[in-house]
């Protein structure tokens, strides 16, 4: 089995601090690393490795210094890296990202799994993984918390819902996103390390793939960002009160009222 | 024989006197509630806690020595305060009178790049300075584990340690200079923006680590050191205590680099902290863990220092080394060392914390006599702390199933076994705790009265009345 994991390298968020004229991110003095919840998809990779035998790729988007978020990859166990980087790339989108990708999952050759994170911790948007599916005609499962089986055509999990868990069989390939659940990383070791230092890393522009250079970059992206800010939740909190048991009732009353005024009941 | 010390009580007369020179609202006084905040420092517990009669809170030195002025006259014994952060009682006030808390004066008086120094006073918290030195890329490098809590002052005043200490030193490498308020009033400039100086007795370190017993300090010159620009930490699991221990010395000596800091876990304390953070580290099968971080100018030459390091432990049976190189993982694995405390206080509060120190080839040998003395007696003695520098922090825990009046008895007959080993290694009684009244009994095991004499006829040459901090380290 071979396993594609897209990983990216995100400011570490604890450390970020927003300048407040701007509304942007100060990055200075802030270090790099891999996203916290593409860690999970790299441990899920390594899992499946060790259970049932896989050779593992980490492939990563961004500026070259992203080369150091797949080294870390390669430290924490995985076999091989590639990174995906080109000026031309800079201010995409998902959709766009998702379409370069793919572009180079596809050259990367055969893959019969592609595990993503949940979402990234800076851009939040949680549309990498289903996009690349889409864009490889693959099925995708997300949500993923646990691995329950896998064989060369299928693999079976279980995936996080509102209420619950539920099990799905996938037929392979396909891509999974994962969450937490799926069990803690594992730490980078010194003979990894040493492993990622001396590992060529794949390195991959514009001219290496075959892409419609109308779609990719920022003049490439739908999406346009009109502008930034904080959304502001407003929620009130009204409490209804029953000084003594005998107004129960007239306590529920009232609240069914308020709720059937907000239209949360029907009147 | 201790001499008695009779001293006298703060009386409204005082008070208002007091609050003449601090004006009114400094002062807290007939006031239980809020009183009871300067009773007690972080030692678990409330044994060795003890209420002060009045809180005092001033913003010069001048006023500090105007309140000693008092205290002279009419004999009331002073316990100064800083963060309140220590572990051995050094600010808790056992004799009652005037608590002083410096807690106002928390300026950065100046910064001097081109000497590398900075002037602060006493109440600043330690973590404040480094923070403010970020952006001339320079840090103070003395400080403790509490470094987010705790005053400089506290810090000179207990001569604190941390996990730094083996390449940085302690504190008192770093106080050049003091501003000293007197116990008897008087205001004295020692040492200052010097790196020799003979000039006389060095009373700057002699005051460093006087656990407040020689005076305060209103001002304090530290010297600085360029900021290191990157940093790794390796996480090494062992197969037992004595693989992790005895390979201590061996690191700096067979390696020739001095890691900032090693330290050292044993499987209770992992096992407790992990399980407390709900970390997933396969510690199962590890007997102990040693946590060694590097730093320096460049990421290259921390790479080079901690392949080397690694490759040398790997050889010696390490079962797994970790890497952690940038601020998520250095997090991670830093978060363990430093829960462990919490997670046993959890456990159980009947607990005694040890801050046993020995010559650093001694460990091995002192932590196994630990354990077994330990197993004699039936109770857990998880170890961690320090051990590049000698220093173990022990926890004696009491097992659940003991009454109190089992474990009064027999802790201090562990704590008699435990000392006497220590000694006759040429350990001492406590590395950066320090002894407070805490300790106090247990110093005749480990000085002489010689020793001891030599400390009463400075601390009465300082204090002819011993009204400051009475009743700490040892009795006159």
């Amino acid at each position: 089995m071979r396993i594609a994991v897209c990983i990216k390298q995100v400011p570490d968020t604890k450390s970020v601090k927003m300048d407040p004229t701007t509304g942007t991110v100060v990055r200075k003095g802030v270090q790099s690393i891999v996203n916290p919840l593409d860690l999970y998809a790299l441990e899920t990779a390594l899992q499946m490795k060790e259970t049932y035998g896989a050779e593992t790729v980490a492939v990563s988007m961004g500026p070259p210094q992203a080369i150091e978020a797949v080294k870390e990859a390669i430290a924490m166990g995985i076999d091989g890296g590639a990174l995906i980087s080109d000026r031309a790339f800079a201010g995409s989108d998902t959709w766009a990202t998702a379409y370069i990708l793919a572009a180079a999952i596809k050259q990367l050759g055969h893959f019969d799994l592609i595990i993503c994170g949940e979402r990234a911790t800076d851009g939040d948007t949680g549309q990498i993984g289903p996009e690349i599916a889409a864009e490889l005609d693959m099925p995708t499962v997300t949500y993923v918390n646990k691995l329950i089986a896998a064989e060369a055509k299928a693999v079976k999990v279980s995936r996080l819902v509102e209420d619950g868990a539920e099990e799905v069989a996938m037929e392979l390939p396909g891509v999974l996103t994962v969450v937490k659940e799926v069990g803690e990383p594992r730490l980078p070791t010194l003979r990894g390390k040493l492993k990622a230092k001396s590992t060529e890393i794949t390195s991959m522009a514009l001219k290496d793939l075959e892409l419609n250079t109308s779609y990719i970059g920022l003049k490439g992206s739908p999406t346009r960002v009109v502008k930034i800010f904080q959304p502001k939740v407003v929620r009130e909190c009204r409490k209804v009160y029953a000084e003594n048991e005998g107004m129960v009732e007239e306590a529920v009353e009232q609240l069914v009222g308020f709720l059937k005024s907000r239209e949360v009941l029907a009147s | 024989m201790v001499k008695q010390y009779e001293y006298n009580q703060v009386t409204s007369l005082i008070a208002d006197e007091l609050r003449k020179i601090v004006g009114e609202k400094y002062v807290i006084y007939r006031d239980e509630e809020k009183l009871e905040p300067f009773s007690r420092d972080e030692i678990p517990g409330t044994k060795y806690r003890h209420m002060p009669e009045a809180v005092v809170r001033p913003a010069t030195a001048q006023e500090i020595a105007a309140i000693m002025k008092i205290a002279n006259r009419e004999k009331i014994p002073v316990t100064p305060r800083g963060a309140g952060s220590g572990l051995s009682g050094g600010a808790v006030p056992t004799h009652g009178g005037i608590v002083v808390s410096v807690d106002r004066m928390n300026r950065i008086l100046e910064l001097d790049t081109e000497n590398m120094m900075i002037t602060v006073e006493p109440g600043v918290v330690s973590n404040e300075i480094n923070e403010y030195l970020k952006e001339y890329d320079l840090f103070y490098a003395g400080y403790p584990m509490s470094l987010e809590t705790c005053f400089i002052g506290g810090n000179v005043a207990e001569n604190a340690g941390g996990g730094k200490a083996v390449k940085y030193g302690v504190t008192s490498r770093y106080v050049l200079g003091l501003e000293v308020v007197t116990p008897t009033g008087e205001i004295v400039e020692m040492g200052g923006k010097l790196i020799k100086d003979v000039t006389g007795y060095n009373l700057v370190q002699l005051m460093v680590g006087s656990e407040g017993t020689l005076g305060f300090f209103s001002k304090i010159v530290l010297k600085l050191t360029p900021l290191p620009k990157a940093q790794a930490d390796l996480l090494c699991l062992f197969n037992t205590i004595e693989d992790a221990v005895e390979l201590v010395p061996k690191i700096m000596t067979q390696t020739g680099i001095t890691p900032t800091s090693m330290e050292f876990m044993d499987r209770n304390s992992v096992k407790a902290a992990c399980d407390y953070l709900n970390e997933s580290l396969p510690y199962e099968k590890c007997g102990a863990m040693l946590l060694l971080t590097f730093d320096g100018p460049t990421r290259e030459q921390v790479e080079h220092d901690y392949e080397l390091v690694g490759k040398f432990i790997e050889k010696h049976g390490a079962q797994e080394i970790y890497v952690a190189d940038n601020p998520a993982t250095t997090e991670r694995v830093w978060k363990i060392r430093r829960n462990i405390g919490e997670a046993y206080n959890i456990f159980s509060s009947r607990q005694s914390g040890e801050d046993l120190v020995v010559p650093p080839a001694e460990i091995p040998a002192m932590l196994e006599n630990l354990q077994q003395t330990a197993a004699d007696f039936g109770v857990m003695a998880p170890c961690f702390g320090h051990a590049g520098d000698g220093n173990i922090h022990a926890r004696i825990v009491c097992p659940p199933e003991w009454s109190d009046e089992k474990w009064e008895k027999t802790l201090p007959q562990i704590l008699e076994k435990v000392y006497a080993d220590v000694s006759a290694r040429g350990g001492r009684l406590s590395g950066e705790h320090g002894i407070g009244h805490k300790r106090k009994k247990y110093m005749g095991h480990f000085v002489s009265q010689e020793y001891l004499n030599l400390l009463r006829g400075i601390k009465l040459a300082f204090d002819p009345e011993n009204i400051m901090n009475p009743g700490k380290i040892f009795d006159l």
